[in-house]
């Protein structure tokens, strides 16, 4: 069922072929998949083993342990001296705040760009574009200098910008493309409607873009919930600090406790696991479409 | 109508929020590095300008060059290792069907959503010589099992083996999708010609594939020139600077030498790598795309 | 920048006034801010109807639940509760990533009030040049018992800018049973410690745990050999070596051979230039190593409920070796003043920020707590408080210091500019590892310095 829904999301009826055919090719491409699979997923399953033993039993040789006593307090220590619901909270509230404003941001500009005349269209798409290519940590020097003088370090503002800013190409660049296979008599049917160009935005385009605006959501939120360098030198009090820092002060906090570092790194990848299992389906379409408009 | 598209407070109101945070957020930033660039600031106190010389002392700096060797390398492993395996198990996903394709696309995928500070520390761990995963795997055949991963030598080869394995899952769904969009009647048509699984490989999911790998390419040859989270957690730039890569280099500079001016210099030379890697990419994508036709 | 300092100064005298209601003399002397240090009784009476106060200390503990953190912590839970006004608002950070952002915040405007510093020209001469750190009046302090010269490396030009927390002395820690179970000797010099590294291998374990990956336990074990063949004058030849770009001196060939000596008999454990502090540490307290290189503060392991009883109870110390040919002797050892405090000269809460900080050093308070708790020497006079009750590595390293005839001073990579700091360290670890040698070593000393 599953794969019958995907192809249909991405637009591939025919894909009902037989492909059960048994050959002993098959077996050993089955054994090599599964291998594959052990290699990305053992690590994991490594870390929550040790999440869940006593740190000394750490040094016992084997792979996996069953461990002497499950050790539920690891994730206790974890999930309160980790400040896990604090640091979520706001993991959550910055990446989201960012994925809107990347989304309002980038079919504005694109609109304009694509659709409006003026002079300038096509070098501001062109400069904006070029930030593609420019690594967030070069302006990490100056952002600082910047935002200090602006009395905006440890505020939300320091990572939301940055954040935002570093988003929007990618954003302009496939809400664009996208744009510009829209037909333009939908806009002068509701040109002649009376509709101003704000409505034809925003109520007739942009819901035309959904498929594009996933992918934007997708790879705006998958790049930014992973920074943390912006993080560790702009926020000083715990008040706006990422999921990310949950890990990073547990090696300091619990240094000599390896098993609570495991908890810790646990429950700060769980969140997003199980979001991603939920929402498997959805993910792969958008990074789809990414990959089609590049 | 005409008019309507060509207001100019309509335009303005459209593009203005989003050139602010541009120019704020990137430009004036870049235009302030090309500034402390010159200048041999600490980070505090006074500073003078100093010309060209951070530039000077940058190109005969041996750990930048072992960055720049790096990201080169990493592009390299990222290449020839992760996106052939990436595209062969995606073509191979492609054929499963049903519930194991989803599956194995699920697992493959997974490691990429979980934050690059817990792979970095995960990592760490495998890797450790006392008791880290890897050598109790090698331990387990009869090996000794005393091997420093992350030590001098082999601490590159360990840092290149992370990122490929982080980054797999999404080289391999951005591939499994471009697949997916193949026009299956050509798959059917090579079929009824007797064609191979080889043969319809190499000649039509990979001719068909090629703009989807040639984006690709370029993005992974951009992320290996980005890289620094993953380092900077995992071994700092250590042992020396072997296992250094340009972000991370310029960080180190201005924080932990206190040389601010220097960094940014850095940062200046860090960003035109990157524009001229892609420009080049790009030519190279489009004479071959010329050879070709 | 000026108007903003004069801004804090005057919100900040406002507050101290308010909060403790000192004598108008006091208002007139805010016009010379630098010279002026608060009153230098730490408010131990709660002010009434005070205003609120909100101290922000920057802290390089980061475990808040054992050793040096839990005094710092147990310290500013009292004064909070004796000083009901005051709100203390502490941002921990490990070592590394401490001083990463303390330059951070040293290039920005926003410092806060209370920080965690070292005494050592590396760390701490840029920061006073930039006139960052609050002057802090030495009166204030005749009868805090602090140690002779111990506050010297937070001085400069004969002002006071910190205190120094600890007294703090390079030394082995060894598992006494591992020791007695294989019947091996206590090395009284550097061969017989080199020998070890065979016994040990013989025996399963490693011999000595070394945090390589944070480099600077490597450059403090370069130094302590350098006092082991040199014994006198180790700081002073550091600091004329670093200024006179000179490191022809055979001290310190002969030191970096005797470090490369360690690597290739095997004395450090596998891997270890890539063991950072946690992993070096543990290593020893989970009995896989025999001994572990570290500082004196590492006596807190004695007394650490998280390390397995056997071997917390058989913690025992010895220092660095004589070495063959060598001038210095078993007693002189490798110590110095590191880690203390300072308080920032833009920081908002200035004065209250030097109440805090007196009133931490009053000696029955950092010194006491960090002595009875067996956490470490602090660098004032802690005999006072030995009962005879602590635990056998806490006395083997007071006695050793009781002993000691010579303390080195200041480890060699803390001596110049950050720069040199860096490179140091990160060649350091090369050369330890063999991948350069003792030439190329200082060579790149020479250049940088």
């Amino acid at each position: 069922m599953k794969t019958v829904a995907n192809a249909a999301v991405l637009q591939q009826p025919a894909l009902n072929k037989k492909k059960k055919n048994f050959q002993p090719a098959n077996i050993v491409l089955w054994v090599l998949l599964s291998f594959l699979a052990v290699l990305q997923i053992f690590p994991l399953i490594w870390l929550l083993d040790f999440s869940l033993a006593s740190s000394n039993e750490m040094f016992t040789s084997g792979l996996l342990i069953w461990p002497k006593q499950i050790r539920w307090d690891n994730y206790v220590s974890a999930f309160v001296d980790g400040h896990f619901l604090l640091y979520f909270r706001n993991s959550l509230f910055i990446n989201v705040l960012a994925v809107v404003l990347v989304l309002l941001l980038s079919v504005m500009l694109s609109f304009a760009c694509t659709r409006m005349h003026w002079k300038l269209s096509g070098l501001v798409k062109g400069l904006i574009l070029l930030g593609i290519m420019i690594p967030i940590h070069a302006t990490l020097l100056p952002n600082y200098v910047i935002y200090d003088r602006l009395h905006l370090t440890d505020t939300l503002w320091a990572l939301l910008i940055p954040y935002i800013a570093f988003s929007l190409p990618q954003g302009l660049f496939l809400t664009s493309g996208f744009m510009e296979s829209i037909p333009r008599e939908i806009e002068e049917a509701a040109m002649i409607d009376g509709a101003g160009i704000y409505r034809i935005l925003f109520q007739i385009i942009t819901p035309m873009l959904k498929t594009s605006l996933v992918t934007v959501s997708i790879m705006t939120f998958l790049n930014n919930w992973n920074e943390f360098m912006m993080a560790s030198t702009y926020l000083s009090s715990p008040k706006w600090k990422t999921l990310p820092f949950s890990v990073l002060e547990f090696t300091g906090m619990y240094s000599s406790n390896y098993a609570v570092q495991f908890a810790v790194m646990a429950l700060t990848a769980a969140p997003m696991v199980i979001i991603y299992i939920l929402l498997n389906k959805q993910i792969t379409r958008g990074v789809a479409m990414g990959a089609v408009k590049g | 109508m005409k008019k309507a598209y060509s207001n100019k407070a309509i335009i303005f109101s459209l593009v203005f929020p989003g050139i602010l945070v541009f120019i704020f957020a990137i430009l004036a930033p870049i235009c302030l590095s090309v500034y402390y660039g010159f200048t041999n600031f600490s980070g505090i106190g006074s500073y003078d300008m100093i010309g060209f010389k951070n530039y000077i002392e940058l190109f005969k700096d041996e750990a930048f060059q072992v960055s720049l060797r790096n990201s080169f390398l990493l592009a390299v492993g990222f290449i020839c290792i992760q996106h052939p395996l990436a595209i062969i198990t995606a073509a191979v996903l492609d054929k499963l069907g049903r519930h194991a394709e989803g599956f194995f696309r699920c697992v493959y995928f997974l490691p990429n959503v979980i934050s690059v500070a817990v792979i970095a520390y995960l990592w760490k761990f495998i890797y450790n010589p006392s008791f880290g995963l890897l050598n109790n795997i090698i331990k387990l055949f009869g090996g000794k099992g005393d091997f420093n991963w992350l030590g001098s030598g082999s601490a590159i080869w360990s840092v290149l083996v992370v990122l490929i394995w982080h980054g797999f899952g999404w080289g391999m769904l951005i591939y499994y999708t471009g697949i997916k969009n193949i026009d299956p009647s050509l798959y059917e048509a090579a079929a009824i010609d007797g064609a191979t699984n080889r043969t319809t490989f190499l000649r039509i999911t990979l001719p068909l594939m090629r703009p989807v790998i040639q984006v690709n390419v370029t993005l992974a040859i951009i992320s290996a020139l980005k890289q620094m989270e993953t380092v900077y957690l995992l071994t700092n730039g250590g042992p020396g600077n072997e296992t250094q890569f340009m972000a991370n280099y310029l960080y180190k500079q201005a924080f932990s030498s206190f040389r601010y001016g220097y960094g940014n210099a850095i940062s200046v030379i860090f960003i035109i790598v990157c524009i001229l890697a892609t420009q080049v990419l790009n030519r190279v994508f489009k004479q071959d795309e010329g050879v070709a036709a | 920048m000026k108007k903003l300092l004069s801004i804090a100064l005057a919100t900040s005298m406002a507050l101290s006034l308010a909060a403790c209601g000192a004598p108008a003399s006091s208002t007139a002397s805010s016009t010379a801010p630098a010279a002026d240090s608060a009153s230098s009784t730490a408010s131990s009476a709660p002010a009434e109807s005070a205003e609120p106060v909100t101290i922000k200390v920057f802290s390089n503990l980061p475990d808040r639940t054992t050793g040096q953190g839990l005094v710092e912590q147990t310290i500013f839970d009292s004064y909070m509760a004796a000083n009901p006004n005051v709100t203390i608002e502490c941002e921990e950070l490990d070592d590394a990533a401490y001083k990463t952002k303390f330059k951070a915040y040293a290039a920005g405007s926003q410092m806060p009030d209370l920080v965690s510093v070292w005494g050592q020209p590396g760390f701490i001469d840029e920061v006073i040049d930039a006139g960052l750190l609050a002057e802090l009046n030495p009166d204030d302090y005749k009868d805090y018992g602090f140690v002779n010269g111990s506050l010297d490396g937070f001085s400069a030009d004969g002002k006071l800018y910190g205190l120094a927390r600890n007294t703090d002395m390079a030394a082995f820690f060894y598992n006494a049973k591992i020791f007695e179970d294989n019947g091996w000797a206590v090395p009284t010099t550097y061969d017989e410690l080199l020998a070890l590294a065979d016994k040990a291998k013989a025996a399963g374990v490693a011999a000595v745990s070394m945090d390589g990956a944070d480099k600077w336990p490597l450059a403090v074990y370069l130094t302590d050999l350098m006092e082991k063949v040199d014994a006198t004058g180790v700081m002073t030849k550091n600091h004329d070596a670093i200024t006179g770009k000179d490191f022809s001196d055979p001290t310190y060939t002969k030191a970096c051979e005797l470090l490369q000596q360690a690597t290739t008999a095997g004395l450090f454990q596998p891997g270890y230039e890539t063991a950072d502090y946690g992993t070096a540490k543990n290593l020893f307290t989970n009995g896989q190593a025999a001994m572990f290189y570290m500082g004196s503060w590492e006596m807190s392991m004695a007394s650490s409920e998280d390390i397995p009883e056997d071997i917390r109870n058989n913690i025992k110390v010895f220092t660095m070796p004589t070495v063959e040919g060598g001038k210095g002797t078993a007693t002189d050892i490798s110590a110095w003043n590191g880690g203390g405090y300072s308080v920032t000269a833009s920081g908002a809460q200035k004065e209250e920020a030097i109440k805090l900080l007196n009133y931490m050093f009053q000696p029955d308070q950092w010194t006491r707590i960090a002595w009875e708790n067996g956490v470490c020497m602090s660098a004032q006079d802690f005999s006072k408080f030995a009962t005879g009750s602590e635990t056998q590595t806490q006395k083997d390293l007071m006695n050793i210091f009781a002993a000691a005839t010579n303390l080195s001073g200041t480890p060699l990579n803390d001596m110049g500019t950050s720069q040199f700091k860096t490179v140091c360290e990160d060649s350091v670890q090369e050369l330890a590892i063999g991948k350069i040698d003792a030439a190329a070593f200082l060579d790149k000393l020479t250049t940088v310095g």
